[in-house]
């Protein structure tokens, strides 16, 4: 009875893995007969004329997240470096303290303070008609993601042994020689996890990209236009998840979508996990 | 100025916005958001009528906390029961194999999940827009670290308390009863505590497969929807930008933040309890 249960439950991780796999493949099979793999690279999304592109919001969720990525990561590799090697003990509590204030603020308020504070600073500062944006996205994903880099780096460079600085110091290497030849190149491993940790988490996220993002079904025009709403894979799931029929090619798109998510996050936590 | 001054200010300097930002944020929250709140908002109920300009969120507050401890009752069986069997059946391989099953689950978006259960459960099972299907997937979206949370708390326990209550003969369900829950618990609530927060904090997941807007203050069965907190601020936040809905809205994400906050805060002080707590009794 005992070993039934428990072996059921340790079972169950494996289990649900592939239900998720199987029925979003099952629901996405509309999809897949009638287009094949080739809607991946299409660049229209037009459900009313049956056009299911992918392209427009994989170059959306590419261009929100590597904002995201180029944004936050100097920043919370720098305050994590900060935070180990520079504060007093007082100050890194206070800044560990922030990081934690922060990674617990629910998605739909960094959402809100998208929607109504960095949205109408964006109109403002860059004279725009709309904030709305891969740029106002990737801005708020910058947020969203730093406490992750900084803790998790954080903890790598506090973890690099005290016999591997005391033989930088006693090598008369200075402060910056230090960091660049022992501490960086030691906890590399774990800052190499919160990067790519980081990176699941503004690929994943949701309520937050789709109110600021815009949900406009275009590729940007030139690609590398960041100031125009746009969509990502996440928002266009969770803007058209509700208006779609159930069964109909356009719903199958739509978990084709968030299959698509499913495999390239899987992909990267087999990432995270080979050193 | 010498290389170490100037690459020390440069530190500084880039990690300047992880300092402010913060308490930045945390500022403009509250200072929208605390104005909003009074007694009435927070304990009346109304039906979300007027497209939720009415106030009064209590209904959703209770929503948000029932669907978190449901989905913690659902998940909490099965994390268990894997932590077990990790540490009563598992060998090594399987034991590196269960954590990456697990880290793997962890990886996927909450997102997917909530397509996962608008297709199976809503639809395929039937049981529709409803506090069942989001507990469920609630229940799945924090599991991994419900498990995690389990086995790391159970690794605490020193070896010798299990090999002596083996060596006395004690069935796995003893050892499991009397020696690791009796050891493990403060951790084991810890990761509770922890994962309601992170339920709470939810929103993508249940839009679709638990939550309507209005039209209902408490759910009279499991089949029955619910309104929580933070799908209602996220319908208020594509209301526009009505005065009146923009203030509920913050206020909504203040009462929000506590109960996340409040959640943490209590983990926090339980691990931080047991710790002490162990540290006196191995020092007798």
């Amino acid at each position: 009875m005992l070993r039934f249960w428990l072996s059921f439950s340790a079972l169950s991780t494996a289990l649900v893995i592939a239900a998720v796999l199987g029925f979003l493949l099952q629901a996405s099979w509309p999809l897949l007969q009638s287009q094949g793999l080739g809607f991946v690279t299409e660049p229209d999304w037009y459900p009313y004329e049956a056009l299911y592109g992918l392209l427009p919001v994989l170059v959306g969720s590419f261009w929100s997240v590597s904002l995201a990525l180029l944004l936050a990561v100097p920043t919370g590799l720098a305050a994590a470096i900060l935070c180990a090697e520079l504060l007093p003990a007082h100050g890194r509590y206070l800044l560990r303290f922030s990081m934690e204030v922060m990674a617990g603020i629910p998605s739909v308020v960094y959402g809100l303070l998208g929607l109504w504070l960095l949205l109408p600073l964006l109109e403002s500062q860059l004279d725009l008609l709309t904030g709305r944006s891969l740029l106002a996205a990737g801005l708020l994903l910058a947020l969203m993601i730093l406490p992750t880099i900084m803790v998790f780096s954080e903890a790598a460079i506090g973890a690099v042994v005290r016999e591997q600085r005391e033989t930088a110091s006693l090598l008369g290497l200075d402060w910056s020689a230090r960091l660049l030849r022992v501490l960086l190149p030691q906890a590399w491993p774990g800052i190499r996890v919160a990067v790519l940790l980081a990176l699941g988490r503004a690929m994943g996220e949701t309520v937050a990209v789709m109110l600021v993002v815009g949900s406009l079904d275009r590729l940007p025009q030139p690609l590398y236009n960041l100031l125009q709403p746009a969509q990502t894979l996440t928002s266009r799931i969770g803007r058209e998840m509700a208006e779609a029929s159930v069964g109909s090619v356009h719903w199958a798109a739509l978990v084709a979508s968030g299959l698509t998510l499913a495999v390239v996050a899987m992909a990267l936590s087999l990432l995270v996990q080979r050193r | 100025m010498t290389r170490t001054q100037l690459s020390k200010l440069l530190i500084v300097g880039l990690a300047l916005p992880a300092l402010f930002v913060p308490a930045g944020c945390l500022v403009y929250i509250l200072f929208k958001g605390l104005p909003a709140l009074s007694w009435s908002f927070i304990f009346s109920a109304t039906e979300g009528t007027g497209f939720g300009a009415s106030s009064g969120i209590l209904a959703q507050l209770l929503g948000s906390l029932l669907l978190a401890l449901a989905a913690s009752l659902v998940a909490t069986p099965f994390a268990l029961g894997t932590a077990f069997y990790y540490r009563l059946y598992a060998s090594p391989r399987q034991q590196r194999l269960l954590v990456g099953l697990l880290n793997m689950l962890q990886s996927i978006p909450p997102i997917v999940f909530g397509l996962f259960g608008l297709v199976v459960f809503v639809h395929f099972l039937q049981w529709g827009v409803s506090l069942l299907s989001g507990a469920v997937i609630l229940a799945l979206v924090i599991l991994p670290m419900l498990v995690l949370n389990s086995i790391a708390s159970l690794e605490r326990i020193p070896r010798e308390y299990t090999e002596a209550a083996q060596s006395l003969g004690l069935k796995h369900s003893a050892v499991i009863g009397r020696v690791w829950l009796g050891q493990a618990w403060p951790g084991i609530l810890t990761g509770q505590l922890l994962a309601m927060a992170r339920a709470l904090s939810e929103t993508a997941p249940i839009l679709f497969t638990a939550t309507v807007f209005s039209g209902v203050i408490w759910p009279t069965s499991i089949f029955s929807p619910v309104t929580t907190l933070q799908t209602h601020i996220f319908y208020l936040a594509q209301e526009g930008n009505n005065q009146e809905v923009t203030q509920i809205a913050w206020g909504s994400a203040v009462v929000l933040l506590a109960a996340v906050a409040g959640f943490s805060l209590l983990a926090r002080r339980l691990s931080s309890w047991s710790d002490k707590a162990r540290v006196i009794t191995s020092e007798e």
